[in-house]
């Protein structure tokens, strides 16, 4: 931990320990600039959690980050390769929907409204990728599947449908269901905030322990509590840019910004 | 005037049809469920069509929709039974189509070719609706899990759409077994072209046509049962509350259900 403490410090990192490579990305919604030439780079291992006021782009960020939206501009490479885009000419093109599907695997990503398959118990859910994406054989991917709910406190959930889990429950599934893919990166976007309070502190502290065991991970988040136990940096977004980087102790202490110091003050 | 009525004809058309009357029965049969295939095949392709990333695709499922849905069916069946060969200059519609265990005469197939078309543009709608149904968290979820859009559509969108198609599909299936009428026109001796010979025969119009509605009607029931059984199987891997197969039936059949409940 102390390792990957250090890394966020802004000091330099080779470019073979990024995972996350982003450069200046733009990004616009019709005449709505989102993304204002963002960069971040997020080193394998770490954890990063991004705040800032509702619309400030935190979400598209992270979707650009598994293609979920193209970009205007800029680049963004995950593990070094290109993401949703391939160079021709010097020109990026998007890519293929067979290519953008291969890349995605690399990448998992939980959303704030679970999104789990309803027509699918907890375990299909899980195995659904690996056996259809990965071709991997069923008595494998389910033993590995039962593992994985075992892992986020689930395993006598196995056959029961998302209709009848907890949000927390149904998040902690989502979880189980995004690592199943053996993911490089993780992507969370608001996984706690459509959550009953009560449910919330299981679903955190699945997430802590996988940034504990060192799960490269960025998290859209608003509880700061979490972002002190679990992340290496903070990152502060507003009005599409990013304004400023910093460790959880930098931002409970110094914010700098003053942006920072009101949106702070309205959450803790 | 109910005097009038034959007793015996009825009587032989419902309960001794003869080798004939079969044939034709049949032939309403495969029609239906040929041209309704098609039609759901069509459908689901325009549909696709319609989101795919490139314009022309969309375009064209467009027009497919204006064209046969804004045009009479009996025009579309003449079209294609008469015209598709002319137009195109090769045969479209041979003089019969050989299916190994059966031959299917090029009448029929025209039949076939024209109701199935027609019915594609209206499965479009159904299958639009149904896809769009679903949440879109659910497609972006999928694509996450780096699942291609195919195999999305086919593991997790439509088998979760499939609950909001199949019902109008089924009513789709209803009318189809009827519109088969309109083939008669084009020389195709099913149920209704049956009707017709028999009664040019025997002038004896009311007998004739009562058994033909009578036919209709017991294809149509047999299919809502059928329809009910799949609507069942559908809802059981769903989780919440679940119609029974007899309450779907009688869903089905409300006129009678209320019927027999006393109702009005
Ligand atoms: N698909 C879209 N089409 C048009 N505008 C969009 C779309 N998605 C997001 N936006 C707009 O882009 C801006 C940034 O949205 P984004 O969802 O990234 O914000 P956010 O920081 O995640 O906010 P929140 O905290 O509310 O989730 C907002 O103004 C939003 O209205
Ligand atoms: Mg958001």
């Amino acid at each position: 931990m102390d390792a990957r403490r250090r890394l966020g410090q802004g000091r330099a990192v080779s470019s073979n320990d990024l995972c996350v490579r982003a450069v200046d990305v733009d990004k616009h919604f019709g005449r709505l600039h989102v993304l204002k030439s963002v960069s971040l780079d997020v080193a394998k291992g770490e954890t990063v959690c991004v705040i800032g006021p509702s619309g400030s782009g935190k979400s598209t960020l992270l979707r650009c980050i598994n293609h979920l939206e193209t970009i205007d501009g800029g680049r963004i490479e995950v593990n070094g390769h290109l993401i949703g885009y391939r160079e021709r000419n010097g020109k990026l093109v998007e890519d293929s929907d067979k290519n953008i599907a291969k890349q995605r695997c690399e990448v998992g990503m939980v959303f704030q409204r679970f999104n789990l398959f309803p027509h699918k118990t907890a375990l299909q859910n899980v195995i659904e990728a690996p056996l259809k994406v990965r071709g991997e054989a069923k008595e494998r991917a389910t033993r590995v599947g039962e593992e994985l709910l075992a892992r986020v406190g689930l395993a006598d959930k196995r056959d029961v449908y998302p209709g009848k889990l907890s949000g927390g429950q149904q998040q902690r599934v989502a979880i189980a269901r995004a690592l199943a893919m053996r993911p490089a990166l993780m992507l969370f976007d608001e996984p706690t905030s459509a959550l009953d309070p009560e449910t919330i502190g299981e679903v955190l502290a699945v997430m802590q322990e996988l940034a504990e065991v060192g799960m490269t991970m960025v998290v859209v988040t608003h509880e700061m509590g979490f972002a002190r136990r679990a992340a290496d940096r903070v990152v502060m977004m507003d009005e599409g840019q990013i304004i400023e980087v910093g460790t959880p102790e930098h931002f409970f202490t110094a914010p700098t910004h003053d942006r920072t110091k009101q949106f702070l003050s309205k959450i803790l | 005037m109910l005097a009038s009525l034959d007793w015996s004809v009825l009587w032989q058309r419902i309960f001794h049809p003869d080798h004939e009357f079969v044939l034709a029965l049949w032939r309403t049969i495969y029609i239906a469920v040929a041209a309704q295939l098609l039609g759901v095949i069509l459908g689901l392709i325009a549909a696709l069509m319609r989101m795919s990333r490139l314009a022309p695709l969309r375009l064209l499922s467009g027009l497919y929709v204006l064209i046969f849905r804004g045009t009479p069916v009996i025009v579309q069946i003449f079209f294609v039974f008469y015209g598709a060969n002319l137009l195109l200059g090769v045969t479209i519609i041979p003089n019969s189509v050989n299916l190994g265990v059966f031959q299917l005469d090029g009448k029929a197939f025209a039949g076939i070719l024209a109701l199935g078309i027609n019915e594609g543009a209206y499965m479009r709608e159904i299958f639009r609706a149904g896809i769009d149904s679903i949440d879109k968290g659910q497609m972006e979820a999928a694509k996450s899990l780096g699942m291609p859009s195919g195999l999305a559509m086919r593991r997790i969108i439509l088998p979760q759409a499939a609950r909001v198609i199949v019902p109008p599909l089924g009513n789709e299936f209803n009318n189809m077994i009827k519109t088969t009428s309109l083939v008669a026109f084009i020389g195709v001796t099913e149920l209704f072209q049956n009707a017709e010979i028999g009664l040019s025969q025997t002038f004896k119009p009311v007998e004739y046509f009562l058994s033909v509605a009578f036919w209709y009607l017991v294809l149509t029931a047999v299919w809502s049962v059928i329809q009910a059984w799949i609507e069942r199987k559908l809802a059981v891997s769903e989780r919440g509350e679940e119609l029974s197969w007899r309450e779907r039936i009688a869903a089905a059949w409300t006129p009678v259900a209320a019927w027999g409940r006393g109702a009005r």
